[in-house]
């Protein structure tokens, strides 16, 4: 670095966007996206308070207050939703973020190169298959007559298992299922983080006659943590959004499963599906919204108290 | 010439081209044809046929009406979101838009304002034929709503949709009912004890998904509870009235011992074996496996029957005899098709209303129109046969080769020929139904529901977790499950609900002078 810094000076707002023309740039496409389906439709939130009709629009329509959402609360399944909402998502970030992990720190000690692009490849596989047919091959796998598990079961001589009655297994099968299909894709966030970490630590480590399990646990889970706390910030902040397509194709309309496995998207869709009611889907999704909101501002106060380095904002 | 007067020349030229211009085009305007955009139901075919059709269609539209019609399909994956999404979207594309009071939420899109209200001048001046046809039947009144009419309704078409079972006469017969006739509900417990005895490869009933079909077939036969299709909460009916006390507000999901019946009947079907384990999440087409003989029941209504069933089980199982039983065979619990199973409306936010009732006028009541819209053309999509019966060229398949314009908005009787593939025994069938079926009394009933949405969609809520638990036999005490789902129904305001309904029929009723 130079012997002489210069002294920094603030410069003006338009002079600073003028600098960085290029990356502004690239920032657009993302920026339009979020304007476009983000910021654009928040307005159309009013219709949770309107009894909507299309004729006079979102903001003719009759105001009616908090009515759309009574039904939540009178129909009981505000707290069974919110519930199975968060209980679900907290499952995939512990586990899910702890397996990541575990698997980044593995991938990076394979020494064969082909066997560690391999191992990758075949985790992150499942990442592209779509919900729906992994929802036929569930099926297919645990269904009572036909079943591939349950075919097993009877030629070994056992009784088959009912596994779309019963309810308890579900969040099991569920939260199997998200991990086989994400820890792949998630690992590689870690595997990343731990390349960018500066190779002269490990050295170091070496001559201070550090084993294999001490690097790690020294040098490479505390280099992790800021890429850790990130991830699990931005998780927060979708704890109350559920992971759709996998949900509504494991348990779809299955009545008998909706105690362990309805979560506030698929509910919202059974209704507008067979009601046609947008007000109060749409009062079920701002609750969802300023709940979730509500999360991330508390997360990240939280960590700023905590460390300020690692906080979002 | 001075410098001035060239000017003036140069802007009197100017002038004149550019009025000329605007003369020119506003000529064009007049004689450019108007684009007429149909919204209809049903996936969208491929096959060329539709818009061959729709040419020789749109020469005839041009020359009467200086129009061109064009369809858009709301495909049937997740139909009713898709059609209700599409209203609200506000398309100003789209003229004229397919409709049902009782299956595609007419009256609710009415309400909302996704239909333009038809005054009765431009009902005169653009669809004469369809004013006069309706109103001499006196069916107008079934399509209005505060006053004013919102539809046409395809009240000249006989048909029946309603529901029952699909089951095999010679299984019947072999299953020891007489004539291979199965006459009440319940008897089916005999018949589906046969199958699973005897045809190891079938259900009994093979079902996909969620029914309810066991509950309400049962209810229709053993109460003369009658449904009000105006009120639906999810995809369930949740009110009815008994034709003893028929202005009386009542629901079979909250009074009476029938429903508990109807469960224990269906637990012990479901000990048997009748429909696979995993019914819910199973998604298969159990039509082709009744064709397939892989089920012994297959559930719809007598349309369905009269047109496919017998026709496809004639050439696939020789033999089979196929027969119906409808629900409410019993007592003729039952109604006769409401004359809004199919309506037309004209879109709010069209910008030719006039000219769509015109076409829609020109398809409805002009014979050729009519055929080739319904059929195709002639030789290649349909044949007339000798004896004056509608079929198919040679080669024809329905499967791949189907027109696919679905218009099931404005038949006509005059028009429509007996077809070849129709059951031998269907004037048999309308003969029996008839001396049966019941008409519909609530048809100019309207419910108001903007101040009970909310409810309905809790008690949606609390029935689609119960009901098709009830009818896949899942509770191991259905009495207990019953006497629970009554307990949430309470908690979410049905009675508040019911009572909404109940004035709303008091009103009528009175108005009326039925009360």
């Amino acid at each position: 670095m130079a012997a002489k810094v210069p002294v920094e000076r603030r410069k003006p707002l338009l002079r600073q966007l003028a600098d960085s023309k290029i990356l502004l740039l690239m920032c657009v496409p993302a920026i339009v996206f979020f304007i476009v389906f983000n910021y654009a439709p928040l307005p159309g939130a009013w219709i949770a308070f309107t009894n909507f009709n299309y004729r006079d629009g979102i903001f003719g329509s009759p105001f009616v207050g908090f009515k759309n959402f009574e039904f939540l609360i009178k129909s009981g399944q505000l707290w069974l939703l919110t519930r199975n909402t968060i209980l679900y998502n907290l499952a995939f970030i512990i586990f899910g973020n702890i397996l990541q992990i575990a698997i980044a720190v593995m991938l990076n000690e394979i020494r064969s190169t082909f066997f560690k692009k391999i191992s990758q490849a075949a985790m992150f596989l499942p990442f592209f298959i779509s919900a729906v047919l992994v929802g036929v091959i569930a099926f297919n796998l645990l269904n009572y007559d036909t079943g591939a598990i349950n075919a097993l079961i009877k030629q070994t001589g056992g009784d088959p298992i009912k596994i779309y009655s019963v309810a308890g297994i579900w969040p099991l099968i569920i939260i199997m299922v998200h991990l086989w299909q994400s820890t792949g894709y998630g690992s590689i966030v870690y595997f990343a983080a731990i390349m960018g970490i500066d190779r002269s630590l490990y050295e170091a480590a070496a001559i201070d006659g550090a084993s294999a399990w001490q690097r790690i646990r020294y040098v490479t889970l505390p280099s992790l943590k800021p890429t850790f706390i990130i991830l699990v910030l931005f998780s927060l902040g979708s704890i109350m959004h559920g992971n759709f397509g996998l949900f509504w194709n494991l348990v779809g309309n299955n009545a008998a499963l909706f105690k362990t496995t309805d979560i506030i998207e698929t509910s919202v869709y059974r209704m507008v599906l067979t009601q046609n009611n947008f007000t109060t889907s749409t009062a079920v999704g701002l609750y969802q919204s300023l709940f979730g909101f509500a999360l991330v501002m508390t997360a990240n106060w939280i960590v700023r108290r905590i460390n300020k380095d690692y906080a979002l904002f | 010439m001075n410098r001035r007067n060239i000017i003036k020349l140069g802007a009197t030229i100017l002038a004149l081209g550019i009025s000329a211009n605007a003369l020119m085009g506003s000529v064009q305007a007049q004689d450019a044809p108007t684009e007429i955009t149909m919204l209809t139901m049903g996936n969208k075919p491929t096959n060329g046929r539709l818009e061959a059709m729709l040419e020789k269609l749109n020469a005839r539209l041009l020359e009467q009406a200086n129009a061109k019609l064009d369809l858009f399909y709301i495909e049937w994956a997740d139909w009713q979101t898709q059609y209700n999404v599409q209203l609200l979207s506000g398309d100003d594309n789209v003229d004229l838009i397919a409709t049902a009071t009782d299956w595609l939420f007419a009256w609710e899109n009415a309400e909302k304002g996704a239909f333009l209200p038809l005054s009765e001048e431009m009902l005169k001046a653009n669809a004469p034929k369809t004013w006069a046809q309706v109103d001499a039947k006196g069916h107008w009144d079934l399509t209005k709503l505060n006053g004013e009419i919102f539809f046409a309704p395809e009240d000249n078409y006989t048909q029946y949709t309603n529901h029952g079972f699909f089951y095999r006469g010679d299984w019947a017969t072999e299953a020891g009912f007489e004539n291979g006739e199965i006459t009440k509900f319940e008897d089916f417990t005999k018949y589906f004890e046969w199958v699973k005895a005897t045809k190891p490869d079938a259900y009994p009933w093979d079902i996909a998904g969620a029914n309810e079909a066991a509950l309400t077939g049962y209810l229709q036969g053993h109460t003369d509870l009658q449904t009000l299709q105006q009120v639906t909460a999810g995809n369930y009916f949740p009110f009815q009235t008994s034709e003893a006390d028929p202005y009386t507000v009542t629901s079979w999901y909250m009074q009476g011992d029938e429903l508990l019946a109807a469960a224990e009947l269906a637990k012990k079907w479901n000990d048997i074996g009748v429909w696979r384990e995993d019914a819910l999440n199973y998604d298969g087409d159990t039509r082709e496996e009744f064709y397939a003989a892989l089920t012994g029941v297959e559930q719809h209504h007598t349309q369905t029957y009269l047109t496919q069933i017998v026709d496809n089980m004639n050439t696939k199982q020789p033999g089979s005899d196929p027969r119906f039983f409808w629900f409410g065979k019993e007592n003729g619990n039952f109604f006769k098709d409401i004359f809004t199973h199919g309506a037309m409306a004209v879109s709010a936010n069209s910008k030719n209303p006039e000219k769509a009732l015109q076409v829609y006028d020109l398809i409805r009541n002009d014979k050729e129109n009519y055929m080739l819209f319904n059929f195709g053309i002639e030789g290649t999509d349909y044949i007339v046969t000798a004896d004056g019966k509608l079929g198919f060229p040679e080669g024809y398949d329905s499967s791949t080769d189907g027109l696919g314009t679905n218009y099931w908005w404005g038949r006509m009787d005059e028009f429509e020929l007996p077809k070849t593939s129709d059951a031998p025994n269907k004037a048999e069938i309308i003969a029996a139904l008839d001396a049966q079926a019941k008409d519909y009394p609530y048809s100019t009933l309207i419910v108001s529901k903007a101040a009970i949405d909310p409810t309905l969609a809790a008690i949606s809520g609390v029935l689609s977790e119960y009901i098709p638990q009830l009818q896949y036999g899942k509770f191991d005490d259905p009495a207990a499950a019953i006497a629970e789902m009554r307990q949430k129904l309470a908690d979410v305001g049905f009675e508040e609900a019911r009572a909404s309904v109940q004035a709303d029929i008091d009103a009528w009723a009175t108005a009326r002078g039925l009360k």
